[in-house]
């Protein structure tokens, strides 16, 4: 599933390098590595259930999330396992959404940051002069510009629905992917493979995503992965300060804000969202970590 | 080497003024400060008037950037302009938050630095022993958590820990909030009692959360001068263990580290705001995240100034360390 | 977590600037609002141990010799808070024991002449209005120069909103209600102002003090080499003015010893930005010394921060104008500690203005409708209840529950869908397949304008379910600017925010009469203008209060406005006898009463 995209560019006559059979040994390979992780495995599982809890678990239940009905601060009950919150709403809808909506914030800033981060990191390391240079000083001045300024300008101009919140995140977590691309992409271009599509002529296109990105499919995806634990801590820390998602809509970020004074006296709301959001972020760890192992970097440097 | 810290510092120039364009032209379009005044009782049109005129907001974004600009680089950082705030010296104001992160962070870094490093180091020494799993576990835990959440549940059981020591008969030590003027007393013991009950509680939480990542990174780079040519060259020579990983794997192992002190630099800020909220120190956290709220774009400048210059500066010498530690590196 | 909530938020009931005091005196407690933990009575608090009828004297009390830490929401920020940029409340939590003035509020808002520093203030004529105030002699700033005329001369010159260069107030004072239409003020003697009115002013004595607005003139003079203050009016030379305004408006910011002097009980001795202020008994005060020896009172925005800081033993009181639910619980349940929890109703309420220029509302069958929907009483038991027990929904828009002249005149609104149902049917219109009303085919669908605080978003979370089975679609339209200009062009369909007005009630004026500055929707009726009129210049305060009912029955009848409840404010402490929540000076107002064990 990894390496699908290495498939041999047909204008170019690389095909020894990149026969099509040995790349999907390769892949095989890896995914082996991988499932032979077992506490990358037990992640994914794991990862996978919180997902499912949170997209598919409020048809299961009953509640629904904007139901206000309930008393206030009711305590757990079979009708409320989590209790209620102050203006009466069902604490495990609540965490359902919160949890579908970090979800969704988290995967979203990983592609959005991974994409615009490879884009513009394989164009510097591959173009070199001036992109270079006007890439990495875009870089720099992010790097400047302080994210929570820009989250709060943001959140306050256009609400803090989920998305506002994955964009601002987005557009601040691309830059540490960028430049690690633009590194690999460095080093990468000097290989014959690279040099020779580009004189027979093949575009920058061409030439980024059917030679570079394959080779770094390792890193770009232990990266991606790693953005996701990020988003999801960002989203929180965010959501605490409150710059981040804003009700109506809620995450796990906000739960926990909302409630972390509660922390004696209903320990349960509390204590519940920090499980999920704790869990969630280990488990990406360890996918991560498991990803790392399977594409060791010492195979991939003897093939490349 | 000079030409070079020259070059980077002259580069830095146009990046500054165009991201301190670029965040004054948000705040300032982003809200009036001064929209609450007109829900108070009996305030006219006119007197919001008066007050926008005496503040300057009557005059269009662009120029106010202009004149924000031609008297920062006169050295007038400016006065506050958010309503209730009395138009407070926007340099007293950032230097004093300053002061007040820089003691909290420095703190914690040293900390985490030192803890992080000798568990990375014995981890990798003693790879797949229960302490490098015990490690691993702690460290992969706390890269897991968000960090309010470490300071809240610090926090409460401080406080927990509090009552046990006053049910020992004796004094509450650790504080929740963070120190008021003032300053302290008794004896040396009781100063130090004192003043570290202030800062245990934030500085742990601040360090805990680098430590993850020193202790990760420290692990991995040993592993790998561990597997590396000289030092196996080395212990061939007969080299004692003690002197191989002493003299010659920490020393490079040590690179990754000192680059990570200048990018986690950014981490720790944002832990920083978030623990500065908890426990209630009014640092760096506090201003930006306030002058944000209430649409104060020369409050907001002060601090992107003073935060952006050490971004660059960190940046600068993370890559000058690199090349002072690792002689391949040439810097150009 | 408070720091999302704005800082100035809701509470913009700035003390201090444009209050106006109701002839009427003040009101005779918070209509049993008073919340204890079931054994301190917290209601009593409200009472100065100095105050004997309509007068105050500081009483002879103990003089401590502790340092006290005490917290609320913010930092003090200037001594001046007269002026607009400068102005909160937090300011006057601690300038209450540092700046004397002619009145001072107790805990119920009465108004008591301050005869430690007043013989008397007497209206000495009725038309024009004349109002003569004897300063006792002998009172002295901290710094040993006289409190007297020459510092009223300078209140009144900042504040009547009428030096002016071009169209701007060149003082931006924070309020000018009052010194506006004193025309002339004069001082024979240096321990008498005699003040002339050109309007029939019945709040005068909101004037000179209760907004901690006397200011040490002495020090403006020597400070800006103008040789007699007294000398200076509106119309004098421009840049004598100018240098006086600047003056005013930059110098008395954050805290310098030499240029802050004290009038009042305590004097600020240290200041720490955005930190904390220190204050310590003032041995040159006119009235009996008292009170611990030493006060720091700091800022600390989170409210559960504060709450924890008490329970740690690192404070003894907690402040907080901002209500918080999660901080009063934990203060609750303190008790057995020794803490006492208060929690007593404010003077800011939140209400729902109807836009009468709405195409739907302005139709009062549907303004009549969505008042029947609204559930006051679960807004009111999920959002404020927690924090005060016994709170109900306010029933008028101009008097607070338990004030002379209020009567509930909202309720017949209960939260009832059927009967909102039943009056939009009444006046034609139809429910349609998805049960909302309709009228020619289009659905009644109101937005609810707000800004971005959780609780505001809670409020029409909980309105949309409850107008949802009435018919009527709800729709949620935040918008952190929306006091900036789209409140002030009438650009909201329904208006969901807090006035912060009584018990001065002049202010009512401005805002449901014809043309009034604050009336954004362009409200207009007859009968609540002649009333308001009558109020506003009544000298008979039993015919004033009536006059003002009279506008709040109507502006009921007509559906105008719908008010939800006043916001609470809370309070704890440990080791003190006797701490009351003053609604415009915090805690500080009878530090020098306080013993602390």
């Amino acid at each position: 599933m990894l390496l699908t995209a290495n498939q041999p560019g047909p204008p170019i006559g690389t095909a020894s390098e990149f026969d099509a059979s040995k790349a999907r040994k390769q892949s095989t390979l890896i995914r082996q590595r991988f499932f032979r992780h077992k506490l990358a495995v037990t992640s994914l599982i794991v990862f996978l259930l919180i997902v499912a809890f949170g997209m598919i678990g409020p048809l299961f239940w009953g509640i629904s999330v904007d139901d206000s009905s309930g008393g206030r601060f009711e305590p757990p009950s079979a009708e409320h396992p989590l209790g209620t919150n102050q203006i009466g709403k069902d604490m495990l809808a609540q965490l359902m959404r919160g949890t579908r909506l970090s979800v969704q914030i988290a995967l979203t800033v990983a592609v959005l940051a991974t994409l615009v981060g490879v884009t513009l990191g394989a164009l510097a390391g591959y173009l070199r002069g001036f992109v270079d240079t006007a890439i990495s000083r875009v870089i720099d001045l992010m790097l400047i510009i302080p994210a929570i300024a820009v989250a709060g300008i943001l959140v306050k101009a256009f609400s803090g629905s989920w998305y506002v919140v994955a964009l601002v995140l987005a557009s601040f977590g691309w830059m540490s992917i960028a430049r690690i691309t633009r590194g690999e992409t460095l080093s990468l271009s000097q290989r014959e493979f690279i040099e020779a599509a580009s004189a027979s002529g093949a575009t920058t296109r061409w030439v980024i995503f059917r030679h570079l990105v394959p080779n770094m499919v390792g890193s770009i995806t232990v990266n991606a992965t790693l953005a996701i634990a990020l988003a999801v801590l960002s989203e929180a820390a965010l959501s605490f300060i409150g710059l981040g998602v804003q009700i109506p809509d809620t995450s796990l970020g906000l739960i926990i804000s909302e409630n972390y004074a509660q922390i004696t006296t209903r320990p349960w709301l509390f204590w519940g969202p920090f499980v999920v959001i704790v869990a969630l972020s280990l488990c990406v760890n360890f996918i991560g970590d498991g990803l790392r192992d399977a594409f060791d970097p010492r195979q991939t440097k003897v093939r490349a | 080497m000079i030409r070079y810290i020259i070059r980077r510092l002259l580069i830095s120039i146009p990046i500054l003024l165009i991201g301190s364009f670029l965040a004054y032209l948000m705040v300032a379009s982003a809200g009036n400060p001064l929209a609450e005044y007109r829900a108070q009782p009996n305030v006219t049109e006119e007197m919001v008037r008066s007050l926008e005129i005496s503040l300057g907001l009557d005059k269009p974004v662009i120029e106010r950037y202009w004149i924000w600009l031609t008297d920062f680089l006169s050295g007038d950082w400016g006065e506050s302009i958010a309503l209730g705030q009395a138009s407070v010296e926007v340099f007293d104001s950032v230097m004093r938050s300053l002061w007040i992160t820089f003691r909290l962070v420095i703190g914690a870094e040293l900390l985490a630095i030192l803890l992080g490093v000798s568990v990375g180091v014995l981890a990798a020494v003693k790879q797949y022993s229960i302490f490098d799993y015990f490690a691993t576990s702690a460290a992969f835990l706390m890269f897991s958590m968000p960090v309010f959440c470490v300071a809240v549940i610090l926090k409460t059981y401080g406080i927990e820990f509090n009552n046990v020591l006053n049910s020992m008969g004796m004094e509450r030590w650790l504080s929740t909030v963070s120190p008021a003027t003032t300053g302290y007393e008794g004896g040396f013991i009781d100063v130090l009692y004192q003043y570290t009950g202030q800062y245990t509680l934030p500085t742990i939480t601040l360090a805990l959360i680098s430590f993850a990542a020193y202790s990760r990174f420290q692990r991995a780079s040993m592993l790998e001068t561990l597997h590396s040519d000289y030092v196996r060259t080395a212990k061939a020579k007969g080299l004692s263990q003690r002197r191989v990983i002493l003299r010659h794997a920490f020393r490079n192992a040590m690179i990754p580290v000192t680059t990570l002190f200048s990018i986690n630099f950014a981490i720790v800020f944002t832990g920083a705001i978030v623990t500065e909220t908890v426990f209630g120190w009014r640092g760096m956290g506090f201003l930006l995240v306030s002058s944000v709220r209430q649409f104060d774009p020369n409050m907001l400048m002060g601090w992107l100034m003073v935060t952006a210059t050490m971004v660059i500066i960190f940046n600068l010498v993370a890559d000058i360390m690199y090349g002072v530690l690792d002689p391949r590196i040439r810097l150009a | 977590m408070s720091i999302k909530k704005s800082t100035l938020s809701a509470f913009a009931a700035v003390v201090g600037t444009s209050l106006v005091l109701s002839a009427c005196g003040g009101s005779n407690g918070d209509g049993g609002n008073g919340s204890t933990d079931g054994t301190t009575d917290i209601k009593s608090m409200a009472t100065a141990k100095g105050q004997s009828g309509d007068e105050y004297t500081s009483p002879d009390v103990e003089q401590g010799t502790q340092e006290i830490k005490v917290s609320t929401d913010n930092p003090f920020t200037a001594y001046n808070n007269a002026a607009a940029d400068a102005n909160n409340s937090y300011n006057s939590f601690a300038l209450t024991m540092v700046l004397s003035g002619a009145y001072k509020l107790d805990g119920n808002d009465n108004v008591l002449l301050n005869k430690d520093v007043m013989e008397s203030v007497e209206l000495t004529n009725k038309d024009p209005q004349v109002v003569t105030w004897n300063i006792k002699p002998g009172v002295t700033w901290s710094d040993g120069e006289a409190w007297d005329c020459d510092d009223f001369h300078l209140a009144w010159l900042s504040q009547t909103g009428k030096v002016k260069e071009g169209d701007a107030d060149i003082f931006t004072a924070a309020g000018t209600t009052g010194y506006d239409v004193l025309e002339k003020l004069e001082c024979p003697t240096p321990t008498q102002v005699v003040t002339t009115f050109s309007e029939t002013f019945p709040d005068y004595k909101s004037l000179f003090g209760i907004s901690l607005d006397i200011l040490p003139a002495h020090i403006l003079e020597q400070e800006t080499g103008i040789a007699d203050i007294t000398k200076l009016t509106p119309t004098s030379d421009i840049a004598e003015l100018k240098k006086v305004a600047d003056f005013w408006k930059t110098k008395w910011n954050g805290f310098d010893a030499k240029l802050m002097p004290s009038s009042a009980q305590y004097k600020i001795t240290a200041f720490e930005q955005n930190n904390s202020v220190t204050l310590e008994r003032n041995e040159k005060f006119a009235g009996k010394p008292g009170g611990p020896a030493k006060i720091v009172l700091r800022g600390i925005a989170d409210q559960v921060a504060q709450a924890q800081a008490l329970e740690n033993g690192e404070l003894v009181v907690n402040s907080m104008a901002q209500p918080d639910a999660n901080a009063a619980e934990r203060l609750r349940n303190l008790s057995a500690q020794g803490v006492t929890f208060g929690a007593t109703a404010g003077l800011t309420f939140e209400h729902f203005d109807l836009n009468v220029e709405n195409k739907w509302l302005k139709d009062q069958a549907v303004r009549k409708a969505f008042m029947q929907c609204v559930n006051r009483d679960e807004l009111v038991e999920k959002l404020v209840r927690p924090v005060l027990e016994d709170a109900q929904p306010k029933g008028s828009l101009i008097f607070f529950q338990g004030e002379d002249g209020y009567t509930d005149n909202y309720a017949q609104y209960t939260g009832d869908a059927n009967a909102a149902k039943a009056t939009l049917e009444g006046a034609g219109y139809t429910i349609g397949p998805d049960g909302f009303a309709t009228k020619n085919g289009e659905k009644v669908s109101l937005k609810i304008a707000h800004t971005d605080i959780p609780r505001r978003k809670q409020t029409v979370e909980l309105v949309q379910s409850h107008c949802k089975p009435a018919g009527i679609e709800i729709i949620d339209d935040t918008d952190p600017n929306f006091l900036d200009t789209r409140v002030s062009q009438g650009d909201y369909d329904i208006a969901l925010f807090a006035w912060s007005s009584a018990p001065f009630k002049s202010g009512q004026k401005s805002i449901y009469s014809t043309g009034g500055g604050q009336n954004w929707s362009n409200w207009s009726n007859k009968e609540v203008d002649a009333a308001l009129a009558d109020a506003t210049t009544n000298l008979d305060e039993a015919a004033a209060t009536a006059a003002y009912a009279k506008a709040d029955a109507i502006l009921a009848e007509e559906n105008y406005s719908l008010p939800l409840f006043p916001l609470p404010r809370m309070w704890a402490f440990k080791g003190v006898d006797k701490v009351f929540f003053q609604s415009y000076y915090g805690t500080l107002w009878n530090a020098n009463e306080w013993v602390v064990s």
